[in-house]
Formats: C-alpha cells, structure tokens, sequence
C-alpha cells in the first residue's frame, strides 16, 4: 500500500506543463490587452531600424581605420558611407573616425536602454491591465466556483502567470525575433563584404549551432525537472515545519528524513546533469568564437585585408552571442504561452449566476417596481452543489415555504439537513437547480445581485474579518455609510462598548484574520455590519462555537435589536433563540418534515417535540447538580 | 522582517557570530574539498590558455601582415585552434567542478535544516514563522549557493586572470595598458552600485507582488462576505490601486536593471575608444604593429566580462555572508529535548503517568506558569478526563507526557520512570495522540494511518480504520486507502480527518492514547458512534481525554477540572456534578447551550 509518489508530481507537472512556444490563437487573444498601446507597441518595433545600424557600425569604423589610416590602403570606393567616414577638412582621419566611433556607441546605448525601458513600460502596462481584468472576473464568479479552485492557484493565474506573461514581453518574444534578426544581418554583411571568406567561415557555424542547439534543449529539461522537484522540495518542508507536532508525536523524523534526502538528491542530480550541458553549451559557444577567429585568419591569406579580418572576428563574435540564450527565451515563451493559456481559461469560465440583461423587463405586468417589504417566496426548489443527476446529491428536495413581510422564521436540523443551503440560496450565491426563489414576487435570477444583496442582510457563522480597521470592517466598502451611522449601529448591538476599550477605538487594525477579536466580539461585529448596512430582510446563521456566558447575553440581545421589523430568517444551532419566532420548519435529509409555531410543534408530537423532550432531560440533570451542590454546600 | 532579528546584538555577539558563520562554511566548504581543490586548479589553467589566446591571434595576425608563408600562418592558426579548444575544455571541467559542489553543499545544507528542524522543540515553532523558516530553507540557501558556485569560481579566476593579462597587456606596451585601463575601476564602482539598487528594487517587487497576491487571497477567502456586502466595487478599487503601485515599481526596476546592459556594451566600447585612437596612431605612425593591435582589441573585449562581474560578486559574498548567518540562528538552536547520554529504553510500558508537584512554564516566556503544582498519578490501564476552561492548560498538561515541551526532571514520570531518562524515540512509540487539529499530510490515506509505523502494512491499516470507524467513509473514496489527502488531493471532512486522526494514532498499539479534545467538531452521531466503540479500544491501555464539553468524560476513572493551571477540582463524573464547583457550573452552562438538542436531533435524523 504504498503511496502512488507521482501524484504530487503530476499535479505540479500538470501545472507546468509546456506546449507551443508560440500559439498564435493565444497570441491574437493576448492581442486584446496590447491593443490600447499599439503607438508605442509600433515605436517598439520602428526603433530598431536605426538601432541595427548603430551596432553594426563601431566594428566598420575600425575596420576603415585599419585599412585606411594604418595600413594606408586607400579608399574603396565612392559611395555614400565612404564619404561619411573620410575625414573633412582639418580633422585627422584617424581622430575623426574615433569621434564617429564614440558617437555611434553612445547613442546605440542610449537607444538600446530606451527601447528595452518602452518595451517594459508597455508590457508591464498590459499586463497591469490583464490583472485588473483577472481580478475582476475572479471576483465575478459564482461561490461554488472557488469550492473547487483552490485559492493558491488563483492567487498564481494574477500573480506568477501575469509575470511570465510580462516576461515574453521583456525577454521572450521581442527580443527572439530581434535576435534572430540580427544574426542574419551580422551574417549577411559578412557575405556582402567579403563572400569567399564568409562561405569559408561559415562552414564551421553549422557544426557549433546544432551542438549548442542540442545542450540547450538538454539544459531545458533539466532544468524543468529541478523546477518541479524544487517544488516538491519546499511542499515538503512548509508541509513538515506545519505539522511538526505530528512529526516528533509520531517519531517520524528518521523515515522523514530519509525520504526527504532522496528527494533532495534527486534535485541535486537534476542540477548537476544541467550543469553539465549548461557548461557544455557555455563552453562550446566560446569555443566557437575562439575557434572562427582560427578560421578566419587562414582563411583570409591572400583575400581579405587586416580590416576585413578584424570586422569577422567582432561581428562573428556578436553572431555566436545569442545562441547562448536562444533557446532560453525560447523557454520563456513556452512558459509565457503556458501561462497565457492558463489565464485564458479561468477568464473563459463563465460565471454560473448572473445579472439579468440590463432591460430585462422584470414585471410581467406592471413597470414600477412594487415598493421592497420583504417577502419571501421558496417555490418548488431543488438543490445540488454538484451537477450530477444522482439522486443522492440534492441537497433540498422540493422545498416550498412563504415568509410574510416582518415575519420572523426558524430552521432547525442536523448537521447536513440543508440548512445552510438555505440562506445561500437566498442570497444567490448559489443558483437553485429547479423551481425559483421570489423576492416581493420577483424571481431572485430578475434581480442585479448587488440590488439583491443590498436587501437581503446575512450573517454568517464564521465572522470573516478583513485586514483594515474596525470601522472599514463596518462599513465593507460603503463609502456612504457614515461614521455616525456605523457608530449608532455598533451601539445598538453593543459593540461599541468593547471598540472604545480598543487602542484606537474605531481605527484599531484587525491583525490577520481578526486573531485579536473573540468570537463574541466578532459576531458582534458581524451584527453591527448587517445593522448598519440597513437590509429589510436578514438572514441569520447563529454561531455554534461557545462563547462565555457574558458575552452570550450580549449576542442574544443584538441579534433581537438586529431582527427588529425585518424578516429574518435563523438558522438554529440551539434552541434556546427561537420559541418566540412566528414559524419554525424543521429540515430532515433536505425535506421540510415539520412547520409551525413552537406550541404548534410541540403538539404534533413529531421530531421537534422529540426535540425539546430530549432538551429538558439534559437541563433537568444540570438544574439537578446545581440543586445537589446548594444542599450539599 | 521577523521578531526573532529584533533582538539588538552587541558588538562581540556579532563578532562571535561572524566567527561561527566562517566555521560553518568552512566545514561545509572542507567536506567538498577535492573538488574545490580541482576547481580551482583547473581555473589557474584555464587563466593561463586565456592570456594565450589573444597573444596567439596577434601571432597569427604577425605572420599574415608580414607575408609569411601559407604553411606557416596555417601553422599558427593550427595552434591558436588548439588553444582555443584546450581554454573551452578546460573551463567546462572548472565550471562543472565548482558548480557542481556549491550544489553538493546545498544539498547537504538542506539535509542538515531539515534534520535539525526535526528536532528542535515544540517552543521553537512558536517563536518561529514557518514563512521566516521557509526563507531560509529557500532564499538564503539560494544566496549562500551563489556565493558558493559562481561567486566562489569568480573570486578565483578573477584576480588570475587579471594578474596574468594585466601582465601580458604591460609587457607588450605598458603606455597602451595604462590608458585602456582607465575606464575600469569606474565600471567596477557602478556595477557594485547597481548590484545594491538592482537587489533593492527586486525587493520592492517582492513586496508588491506579495501585497497583491495578499489582497487577492483575502478577497477570495472573505469572497462570501465581499459578495454578500456587494463590496466588489471597493475592492476592485483597492487591486486597482495595488496593481498601479506593482507597476511603478516594476519600471524602477526596468530602469535600474536595464541600464546594466548598456553599461556592459559601452565599457569594451570605450576600452575599444581608446585602442583605436591611441594604438591605431601607433600604427600608423610605426610605432606598434598590426598584430599587437588585434592583441590588444581582444583582451580588451575578453577582459569586460570578468571586470564587469566583480562587482557583481562583492554583492553575492555579501549576500551570502549574511544567508549563512540567517541559517546559522537555525542550525544553532539546541534541540533541548534530546535523548540524554544513556537513556532508557522503555520496553512494554505499564502506561503509568504520574505527575509530581510539577509546575510548567513555556520556555522562553516570562508570563505566569502554564500548570503550577500538579500533582497526579494515573494508574495503567485507567481512562483520566481533564476538563477546564479555554487556557487552564489542559492541552500542556497533555502535551507534557510524549515530552513535546522542556519539562525539569523530577515531575513527570512513565512506570515510574523520569520522562527526561527515557530514549525518545521508545518513549513517543509507546503514546499515541490524537492532535486537537487532526492535521494529516498530503499523501495517501493508507500512508496517513500508517504514519508512526515503519511501514505501511495493509493489515494494520485496515484494522486501524475499522477501530476508527474510518472504515465506511473510506469505500466512498475515489481511490480507496489510496486516496491522496491534503493540500493537491482529496479534501476530507472535519469528521474524516479527525477519524483518521485517530486510526493513525490506534494504529500505534499504543500502551497511553491521548485524545486531545479530539472529537469537539466531530458531529453528535458520530462522536456518539465511536465513543461506543471506543470502550473496546480503550480495553488494556492508559487513556488521557482532554475535553471541554463535559460529556466527553463522563464515563472517566477519573476527572481532574483544570483553571488557571491548578487542579481545583477531581473526581468521578457523578461525584464532581454533587460537589456543585467549577465542573457542575460547566456541565450546566454547557447543557443550557443545550448542546445535546442538536445530538438528539441527530441521532432521530439518523434513525
């Protein structure tokens, strides 16, 4: 029964997986985000019309240099560039070239740095767009999506993914075709100049690009395998430091550990097969130019001047420089594209709730909207987190119930009776599967979800407490909602109390995740929140976690100030809450067994009475013990 | 960055430090000293076919400006192509050493933290992040490894090759070797200066990245409330934002990185510049020849990289100095929980626990004592129920019998023997516990329940999960007792990873089992479920119940009520509810939160 090893390494593998270098669907999508900067986009390309030139020319001056000035071998000829680089009046040749030489190298640096700080500036700003956008539609997507994304991976599509994207731009794609460019231009000049001698010289070249060809393409796979085991490396050790107690409990460190310098080594040898080749491709690149400067030399007895000479050995030079990280930027637009691809699919999951269109008409008859009250409608739902059509998924069967305007209502069950279900429906964050949920009459899918959920008030049991201040806690956002109004609200439900006893009173950051506030504070937090935010109708998820006896006395007080002249809807954990609610449905395997008031209940005799039975037997014999110890003591 | 840093050093601690620091590296650095030793030789060589090379081509330029014969310039081509081949082949087997090595160190460095990590006491994970731990296993291992590869293979080849062509250059025409040389201390003060700003801007990357990606993690954690508040708009805004501020600093750091390379191709330019002015007039003028003129354009270009990297590799020494120091605070932690010299070896316990007159602090903190005057004897094969409010310190007392924190000798005994004299590794095997966050490792199930054991063996495991009551849950697994658990598989429920939780502990045989509050999220039916079963599990060994509801315990031997760290109260469940102290008040809160309601409810939903 040994573990399937591979399995972590799949899922990393699967998600680094490479395909295409260059995939022109996602390219012409990609498209989408550069389009606003095409201007610059177009200079991008334009600027390297003269930046070409300037690099070829330093190695051409001293080229003329040589034949003209030190070996005194006289003009070429008359055209156009040879009268630029003769010397006017008054200068001396060789001071005059120099002058031309520094020039040239000056701005070809210049021009260089500015066209690489452009293509940067216009990358980055796509990709800040593509962000944005990413964000948005994260954001966007429905909650049962992110139950089975997990948030690492998404965090990685806006991150990592938009910088691999970003790098195409800086390293990958540009700079490729520039590359490959400028080796076909280094090699025509050659031709141009002096073409027996280049035919002679470049028939060494195929020889070496094939072997720096091969050792990249090595380099590159094991490189991607020191990559993934690196990955596996650090899972590893986040995973053991997080369950260290486990660990030494378990006195697993020896088998730990072994396991764990199998896989080191592992990485150790990926790196030093990559070592190999990326020392061998080093290698057989610098040969290469040692050994075309060899090539040259005999090659040009009797054909070529000193001059020619020089301009082969420094443009053969400049030809052999790009190999190197050819295929690198290769392997970067195999990531890029990789990354784009990944990105392209979280953007082309659609969102499984949505607005309706805008201009929807909503009401059947009418065309005012009917002043908001707050009824509430379950018509014949089924619901199933999952798509499948098995019986055994439905979370609700066939649920039907109706809430009158400031009614208050109930709903007790087990652990998976679907109450819960319940209120996400309500809110839309999940969609029903069959039958509807109306709102004042109006289907729940007619509605814009922010209009939704700006009257529909929700509480949830596990208080989410957001990085910021207390009062930005309060006011999530709502830049209308006024100190003053927070302020009144969190007194209602008492809470403003125990802010004034913070450091800062309203601004007081919440640490990570609100570790500084007990659950009782939270929830009262959560109250002051729904309170301010002004719903007509609330839906509550009490809490099941125990809080002290103090502080629960406070909750029960603020959640009656919260349900106030609102429909509201209670999830129950305890029982206690809810006598004096109007109706009370008990839920049983997503069906609704029982409805009615508590009396109602009790007379029915069915599972909530069973319930309550259960319940005094339990307070009976703590009323038992108190009642023995005031004897006894 | 991390508390632990905080801490002001004086000038002889760092002083110390340092002196540590250089020991560890050379200890490392000694272990991998042959090919060190290799490496370094080979770049002697390799210095020397350097200089060579350019020497040759003027040699070779000689016999072609002044006419020599064919068969002698293809002589000398010849030998300038040996040359060429020998300086490739020789800085292969330079590079391959010295890299190879500095990854051999990393490797053994990693072996080394994650052996000492396993070590080190409970008490060093809390005072330590795991992302502060993680860095070091991670960032400085990586700067101490480029310090020790291409750092180390520049600080050795560097000042050869520069002896050796500084040499050559003055031999052959001292006036032209001054000025060249002119531009290149400058070049080396600007490549150290860009190497800082190259590294502070990245830095400030970083914290942007990681700004955003906290930002779009909260989101997506909190994504319930955002959507439920229809915050979208504000923290829309808020990303917006965030992404601007990633993206001006990503400029700052195109301007900083992007000027390197124009750095780069303007220092042979000038070096050129001057070649051509000074020697081509030289030239012309007959003082210098042709050939020493291509001599001198090559070093000059061979010359740059070398340069241009020093002041690279002062910022990778520096680096990595202070990585080795970050990971040295690690590595010289003493693990104070070891075996001492000649343990016992703990063979077939009892499963006796006693605790004498003991009083706990947590290392390392100055707050009031965790447990004060304990005193406790739980005789083998009985069940003890600890009960108490949040922080009365029913978890230490727990954690205290497998030796999870620093405890004297004297107060804490196994069959009658000091937990302290007792071999760990016997002693751990011998108590099983059931964690409060059941936290299972990403691997498969069967691996999970089989953690403390050898290996995992089929039959082990199987009977371990029935004990559990893991058994049913686990034939609705995609992959059976194959299923991957954890972070990249099959997520479990609260109750399976607590039930599995606990078949890993029962597949221990385990002579004291502790349950630390193990089965408080478990739903009702099914902690009434294993409770039932329980009882047989329990047959033969010593049981320790941590708990807060007081049902939990309510069948115990024995019960002790922890507050504030004392034992107030012990007794039996039914002679604690009579006494009416801190235990009744709990039973009655706790059944006022009418707790057992939902369990009732359960159990009739379940029939």
């Amino acid at each position: 029964m040994s573990a399937p090893k591979g399995a972590g390494l799949n899922a990393i593998l699967e998600e680094e997986s490479l395909g295409k270098a260059v995939d022109r669907a996602l390219l012409g999508r990609l498209w989408a985000w550069v389009e606003p900067y095409k201007g610059k986009v177009a200079l991008t390309i334009l600027m390297v019309v003269p930046m070409f030139p300037l690099e070829l020319a330093p190695a051409w001056i001293v080229k003329t240099g040589i034949d003209r000035v030190m070996l005194g071998e006289g003009s070429d000829g008359g055209n156009p560039l040879d009268a630029l680089l003769t010397a006017p009046e008054g200068w001396a040749p060789l001071v005059w070239l120099a002058c031309l030489f520094l020039v040239v190298s000056v701005t070809s640096s210049i021009l260089t740095y500015a066209h690489m700080l452009l293509m940067v500036a216009t990358g980055q700003a796509a990709m800040r767009d593509l962000r944005r956008e990413v964000f948005d539609h994260i954001q966007s997507l429905h909650l049962g999506f992110f139950d089975t994304y997990p948030v690492g991976r998404l965090v990685t599509r806006a991150t990592s993914d938009v910088e691999h994207v970003a790098e195409m731009f800086s390293q990958g794609l540009v700079a490729l075709v520039t590359d490959i460019f400028k080796m076909v231009g280094f090699a025509s000049v050659l031709f141009i100049v002096n073409p027996k001698l280049a035919l002679w010289t470049f028939a060494v070249v195929p020889f070496l690009v094939i072997a720096a060809v091969v050792f990249r393409l090595k380099v590159r796979e094991a490189f991607r395998s020191t990559r993934v085991l690196l990955a596996r490396i650090n899972a590893t050790i986040q995973e053991t430091v997080t369950g260290m107690k486990v660990v030494q409990l378990f006195s697993r460190e020896a088998r730990n550990l072994r396991d764990f310098e199998d896989l080191n080594g592992a990485h150790r040898d990926a790196w030093h097969k990559s070592i190999w080749y990326d020392s061998a491709l080093f290698s057989v690149v610098e040969l290469a130019s040692g050994i075309t400067v060899a090539v040259v030399i005999w090659g040009a007895t009797g054909w070529a001047t000193a001059g020619v000479i020089y301009l082969f050995i420094n443009y053969m030079r400049r030809f052999f420089m790009p190999l190197r990280d050819l295929s690198a930027k290769y392997s970067v637009m195999q990531s890029s594209m990789a990354s784009i691809e990944r990105i392209l699919q979280l953007l082309d999951t659609q969102p499984a709730i949505r607005d309706p269109e805008p201009g929807w008409e909503r009401h059947v008859a009418g065309g005012e909207a009917p002043p908001a009250r707050g009824e509430i409608e379950f018509d014949h739902v089924w619901f199933a987190y999952s798509a499948g059509d098995d019986e055994e998924d439905w979370v609700l069967k066939d649920i039907s119930f109706k809430v009158a305007p400031g009614e208050k209502v109930a709903f007790v069950g087990a652990t998976g009776a679907g109450k819960t279900t319940v209120i996400n429906l309500l809110t839309r964050l999940y969609e029903v599967s069959r039958g509807r949920i109306l709102l004042d009459g109006v289907d729940l899918r007619e509605i814009p979800q922010a209009e939704l959920r700006r009257r529909v008030g929700m509480v949830l049991q596990d208080v989410f407490l957001f990085s910021g201040s207390v009062a930005e806690n309060l006011a999530l956002g709502r830049e209308d909602l006024g100190r003053e109004v927070i302020r009144t609200a969190a007194t209602a439900v008492e809470a403003d109390r125990f802010i004034m006893t913070l450091p800062d009173g309203y601004e007081t950051e919440v640490r990570e995740r609100g570790t500084n506030f007990s659950t009782g504070q939270r929830q009262l937090l959560s109250f002051a929140r729904a309170l301010a935010h002004g719903a007509d109708v609330l839906v509550l998820d009490e809490a099941t976690s125990s809080i002290d006896t103090e502080t629960e006395a406070m909750v029960q007080r603020g959640i009656h100030v919260l349900m106030e002249g609102k429909t509201s809807l209670v999830i129950a954990h305890r029982l206690s809450t809810i006598e004096d609610v109007d109706r009370i449905y008990v839920l049983h395997h997503g069906e609704l067994a029982e409805s009615g008031s508590h009396a109602d209940l009790l007379e029915q005799d069915g599972l909530y009475a069973q319930l309550r039975r259960l319940q005094q037997t339990s307070s009976t014999l703590a009323h038992a013990a108190v009642s023995a110890s005031s004897t006894t003591g | 960055m991390s508390t632990v840093e905080d801490y002001s050093q004086d000038r002889a601690t760092i002083a110390r430090n340092r002196r540590m620091m250089f020991r560890r590296l050379r200890h490392y650095v000694a272990r991998n000293k042959t090919d060190y030793a290799l490496g370094v030789f080979t770049t002697i060589v390799y210095a020397g076919f350097f200089v060579a090379l350019p020497v040759t081509v003027g040699w070779c330029i000689e016999a072609l400006a002044e006419g020599m014969p064919v068969e002698e310039v293809a002589r000398r081509c010849t030998v300038l192509f040996a040359i060429a081949v020998a300086r490739s082949g020789v800085r292969f087997f330079s590079r391959v050493r010295i890299f190879n090595a500095a990854r051999q160190i990393e490797y053994q460095i990693r072996n080394d933290l994650f052996e000492h990590l396993q070590r080190l006491p409970q008490s060093f994970f809390f005072r330590w992040r795991t992302g502060d731990l993680m860095s070091r296993c991670v960032n400085d291992l990586t700067s101490v490894r480029l310090m020790l590869g291409p750092g180390l293979l520049s600080v050795a080849q560097t000042p050869v090759l520069l002896g050796a062509t500084l040499a050559a250059m003055f031999y052959l025409n001292p006036k032209l070797a001054a000025l060249v040389l002119i531009p290149y201390p400058l070049f080396i003060l600007t490549s150290r200066a860009f190497g800082r700003a190259m590294h502070s801007s990245n830095l400030a990357v970083q914290v942007g990245l990681a700004d955003m990606s906290n930002h779009l993690q909260e989101t997506v954690s909190g994504i319930a409330v955002v959507k439920a508040y229809a915050m979208e708009g504000h923290t829309r805004g808020r990303f917006g934002e965030l992404c601007e501020d990633l993206y001006r600093r990503q400029l700052r750091v195109a301007r900083v990185n992007g000027a390197m390379p124009a750095v780069t191709s303007l220092l042979p330019m000038m070096g050129m510049w001057i070649i051509f002015l000074v020697g081509g007039q030289a030239v012309a003028d007959g003082e210098m020849s042709i050939a020493e003129f291509f001599t001198f354009s090559m070093f000059n270009y061979e010359l740059t990289f070398p340069i241009f990297i020093m002041g690279w590799v002062f910022n990778l020494v520096q680096r990595g100095t202070a990585s080795v120091q970050r990971i040295d605070e690690v590595l010289s932690t003493e693990p104070t929980i070891a075996d001492r010299p000649d343990p016992v070896d703990l063979v077939d316990p009892s499963g006796e626990i006693e605790f004498r007159d003991l009083t706990f602090r947590y290392p390392g903190s100055d707050r009031e004592p965790a447990l004060r005057d304990v005193d406790l004897r739980v005789p083998a094969g009985s069940v003890l129920g600890i009960v108490g409010p949040v922080g009365s310190g029913k978890t230490t007392l727990a954690s205290l019998i497998p030796r999870l924190y620093e405890v004297e000798r004297g107060h804490v005994f196994i069959d009658g023997i000091d937990v302290n004299d007792i071999a760990l590794h016997p002693l751990r095997r011998s108590i099983a516990t059931v964690p409060q966050d059941s936290f299972l490792f990403s691997m498969s199930l069967a691996d999970n329940v089989a953690y403390g054991l050898p290996s995992t063996e089929p039959a082990q495991v199987l009977q371990a999960a029935e004990r559990a009551q893991l058994a049913k849950d686990v034939a609705e697994l995609p992959d059976r007792y194959e299923t991957v658990v954890g972070e990249r598989g099959v997520m479990l429920s609260g109750g399976q990873r607590q039930r599995t939780a606990l078949a890993r502990a029962l597949a221990l045989d385990p002579a004291i089992l502790i349950l630390d509050d193990t089965l408080s999220a478990v739903d009702a039916e099914t902690e009434a479920a294993i409770q039932q079963n329980l009882a047989e599990v329990f047959e033969g060994r010593t049981v320790v119940i941590v708990a807060s509801r007081v049902t939990t315990v309510r069948d115990a031997d024995l019960i002790v009520v922890l507050d504030e760290g004392r034992i107030v109260e012990r007794g039996t469940h039914q002679g604690l509810l009579a006494r009416g102290g801190l235990y009744a008040r709990l039973a009655l809160d706790q059944a006022a939160m009418e707790q057992q309601a939902s369990e009732a409810l359960a159990l009739e939903a379940s029939r």
